[in-house]
């Protein structure tokens, strides 16, 4: 069914290599058949003795994925329930399957159906659904080529350097092209979208003194979102043939006998199974997993006390993608945990006063917003923390980097207190505050009044001093809280995506524990891995995410409809 | 509210009643102590457990396609426009399509399934 070429002869990656090393797969965590020589042989070269090797052999490990040291199951990895043909109340046959009507799979759907295949799309909820507002790639024709690979590497420098370069050089030269194709189609669908070009992107411009120019798609402004885009793209899909299907949640993948995944199988709100075969190849696009407790508490524990902002992702494609043998990202996965809503996101990454959910400081305020979950993680803070900062705000702040200042009049459209009608916001979500006294603003923000008071009357001091003796931040970033009115902007970062995933390889195809590519199996989205790989998701490029899943879906659509 | 499914209930409910109130005592567990959930009030309105439970011998989880033969969405959605701060059946997540046992529980105090992400969507859902 497909012709396209091995290249296990290829050498592989740094990147590719440690993950087939430690990631999670059928090849280490073992279910009984599974285990093999091969099994074995791969365990020695990991370090695992004989003894656990066998330990892994115990019982439940038929019902479940069973780690090759005997340790963990992943009770969150069940294997999938055998379905009798019998069962399957309607076969429906395409080229393609695109499973999850997200920001990756819906350009997925719609390339692929522009590319002359015949598409299926297979959608959980109700309708698309997607979210945020900014998606971004480069514009190739107006950057220097030094500038793009300039980007790349402050991008693997974000990543902490465990990422696949191959994959952010896809996105670095292709994204232009892509967002602008999704923007062009997202119109033609009726959204409100529009081309920001490289005005979001100030602080990238210039990288190591070489020029960017940039195509950033906004859908907007809120409540108007990229799920509003989403559905409008879906309808440009549908007008290219492409066939939706919804509350259809897939649970597994169909494998022939050669292991190349040709069909996916689905269960509709009535109970019933569908199967949807796909001549050329499926597309798991499925989001990722932060509704999976478990999953989340053996991959990134550090989540444990966050809220979440998105629903019904319990990470479905990695279990569908599992057991067809392919590999998962080492633990430590890679996060996003933003408030951009509770008060204006231009002053979220500003050093203003921070102190967390009891009204203690904590941290040295230079420190960004989008890493704040790190000081948040215990179950009383749980992301919770404040922004302070009193009536002279807007003189004593005004040359600091990080963001713009909005004045006190604009404050009022994040204020929910406020009667002012709101604009441009999510109005349940915003979360800003203001009063005469600082006992009055400390309940506001629901900090123990004496802690709050006890923590501005020693930053005051720091202030008064020049030197920030308790975490040392710049002495020029150091405003004092005395004037009313005072200000608080009480954030909660939640759990916005973790973009951690499957193994593949720059066509987006999955590869097995062998480093092959599954064939008919494409990864893209967050479900995809290979693009982060830092503790925090980088917020380098303004809209990098969605950026992404634009890209590749636009990519691998094409693919996979060529074969 | 499907309201030819519902209007045919109701008339049941008359001659059905001592019937009922047969299988709720039987099931002892929803009996008088659990007034006001939502088993008894189906129960009220000629709902039996079978209509709902299938099969007698295996009462677990229902789905919502089941709700969905008496319960109208857009019928819904409609009759809940008003609820202030925002229509629990008419929503950007999932449209009309919210499954409906994520918010309404039968045999036990429903939730609101919102309230954690949204503090300020403080409806109380029967
Ligand atoms: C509030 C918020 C704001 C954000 N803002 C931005 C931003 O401004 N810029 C940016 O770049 N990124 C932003 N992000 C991140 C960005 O939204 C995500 O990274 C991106 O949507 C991921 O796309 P995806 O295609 O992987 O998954 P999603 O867009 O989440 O789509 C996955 C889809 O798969 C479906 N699905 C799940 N399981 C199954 C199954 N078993 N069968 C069938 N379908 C299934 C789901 O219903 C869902 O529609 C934001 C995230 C949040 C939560
Ligand atoms: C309107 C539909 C409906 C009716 C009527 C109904 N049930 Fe249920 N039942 C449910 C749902 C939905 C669940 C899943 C749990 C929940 O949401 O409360 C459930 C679960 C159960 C369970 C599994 C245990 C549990 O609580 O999860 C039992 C036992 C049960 N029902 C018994 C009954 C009996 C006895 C009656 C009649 C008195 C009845 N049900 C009437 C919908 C219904
Ligand atoms: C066999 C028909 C039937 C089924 C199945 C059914 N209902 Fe009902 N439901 C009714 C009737 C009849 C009423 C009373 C109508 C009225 O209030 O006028 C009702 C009322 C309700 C109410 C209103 C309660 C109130 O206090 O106003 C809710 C909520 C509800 N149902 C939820 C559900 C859910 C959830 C399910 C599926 C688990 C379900 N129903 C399945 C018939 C049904
Ligand atoms: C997001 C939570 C939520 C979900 C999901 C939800 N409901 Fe409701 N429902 C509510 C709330 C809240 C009310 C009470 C509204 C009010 O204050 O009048 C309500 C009221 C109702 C009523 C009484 C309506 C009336 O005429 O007053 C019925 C019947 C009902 N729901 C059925 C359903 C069914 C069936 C579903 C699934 C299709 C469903 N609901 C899904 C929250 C929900
Ligand atoms: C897991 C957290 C979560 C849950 C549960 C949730 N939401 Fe949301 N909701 C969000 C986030 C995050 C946004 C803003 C971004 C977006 O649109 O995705 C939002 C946006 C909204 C908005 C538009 C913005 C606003 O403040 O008015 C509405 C309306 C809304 N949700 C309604 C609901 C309703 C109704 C429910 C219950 C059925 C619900 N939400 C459940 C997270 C959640």
């Amino acid at each position: 069914m497909s012709k396209d070429t091995e290249k296990d002869n290829k050498a592989v990656d740094q990147y590719t290599q440690n993950v087939l090393q430690n990631g999670i797969s059928r090849r280490s965590f073992l279910s009984c058949t599974a285990m093999g020589a091969a099994g074995i042989g791969l365990m020695g070269l990991s370090g695992f003795s004989g003894k656990n090797a066998e330990a892994a052999q115990e019982s439940h490990c038929t019902e479940f994925a069973r780690s090759s040291d005997g340790g963990a199951t992943l009770n969150f990895m069940p294997k999938p329930e055998p379905i009798e043909d019998s069962d399957i109340a309607e076969t429906l046959t395409f080229d393609v399957i695109v499973v999850g009507a997200g920001a990756s799979g819906v350009p997925a759907a719609l390339s692929a159906a522009e590319n002359g295949a015949k598409v299926a799309v297979l959608q959980k909820h109700p309708m698309p659904v997607s979210q945020g507002n900014t998606g971004s790639g480069i514009d190739l024709k107006t950057s220097d080529k030094a500038g793009i690979e300039a980007l790349v590497a402050k991008l693997m420098n974000d990543n902490n350097h465990r990422c696949n370069p191959a994959l952010l050089r896809q996105w670095a030269y292709n994204s232009g092209e892509a967002v602008k194709w999704v923007i062009d189609r997202a119109a033609k669908g009726g959204a409100t979208v529009e081309d920001q070009g490289s005005k979001p992107q100030f602080a990238i411009r210039k990288v190591n003194g070489y020029t960017l120019n940039y195509v950033t798609s906004f859908f907007g402004p809120k409540p108007y979102t990229t799920g509003d885009g989403i559905r409008a793209l879906a309808k440009t899909a549908e007008k290219a043939g492409v066939k939706f299907f919804f509350n259809m949640p897939a649970s597994q993948l169909v494998q022939n006998n050669a292991d190349e995944v040709n069909g996916v199988i689905a269960k509709g709100r009535d109970g019933k199974y569908r199967k949807f075969m796909a001549n050329k190849g499926v597309i798991l696009a499925t989001g990722d997993y932060q509704n999976n407790k478990a999953m989340c508490d053996y991959f990134i524990p550090d989540l444990k006390y966050f809220g979440r902002k998105q629903m019904d992702r319990t990470g479905d494609g990695f279990a569908m993608a599992y057991w067809a043998g392919g590999v998962i990202e080492p633990i430590g996965h890679t996060k996003m945990l933003h408030d951009f809503d509770a008060g204006p996101a231009s002053m979220c990454d500003m050093p203003f006063l921070a102190v967390n959910r009891s009204g203690s400081r904590f941290v040295n305020e230079t420190v960004a917003m989008s890493l704040f979950n790190n000081y948040l993680r215990d179950p009383e803070n749980a992301g919770h923390y404040n922004q302070v900062f009193d009536a002279d705000y807007m003189t004593t702040a005004a040359n600091w980097p990080g963001g713009k200042l909005v004045p006190p009049e604009g404050l009022k459209n994040y204020m929910p207190d406020d009667p002012s009608p709101k604009h441009g916001v999510f109005e349940s979500q915003i979360n800003t505050h203001s009063a005469d006294t600082l006992e009055e603003l400390a309940k506001k923000l629901g900090c123990d009044p004496a802690t709050f008071a006890a923590s501005v009357k020693r930053y005051n001091e720091l202030c008064a001093a020049g030197k920030d003796d308790d975490f040392g931040k710049p002495a020029e970033l150091m405003a004092p809280v005395k004037k009313a009115p005072f200000y608080g902007i009480h954030r909660r970062v939640r759990v916005s995506t973790i973009c951690s995933g499957m193994l593949v390889n720059e066509n987006h195809q999955a590869l097995d524990a062998d480093g092959k590519t599954i064939k008919g199996l494409y990864v893209i989205g967050n479900l995809g891995g290979g693009f982060y790989g830092g503790v925090d998701y980088p917020l380098t490029v303004f809209g990098l995410s969605l950026g992404r899943c634009y890209t590749f879906g636009y990519m691998s659509g094409k693919h996979v409809a060529k074969l | 509210m499907n309201t030819k499914t519902l209007q045919k209930y109701r008339f049941l409910f008359a001659i059905g009643l001592t019937l009922f109130l047969g299988v709720i005592f039987t099931g002892g567990l929803y009996a008088a102590e659990k007034k006001g959930l939502l088993d008894a009030y189906h129960a009220e309105n000629g709902v039996a457990c079978a209509d709902c439970h299938e099969n007698e011998n295996k009462r677990e989880a229902v789905s919502m396609v089941k709700c969905l033969e008496c319960h109208d969405v857009e019928e819904l959605a409609k009759a809940t426009a008003a609820v202030q701060p925002t229509n629990p059946h008419l929503n950007r997540h999932y449209n009309t399509g919210a499954d409906c046992n994520l918010c309404h529980h039968q045999h036990k105090t429903s939730e609101n399934f919102c309230l954690p992400c949204h503090a300020p969507f403080n409806f109380m859902v029967p």
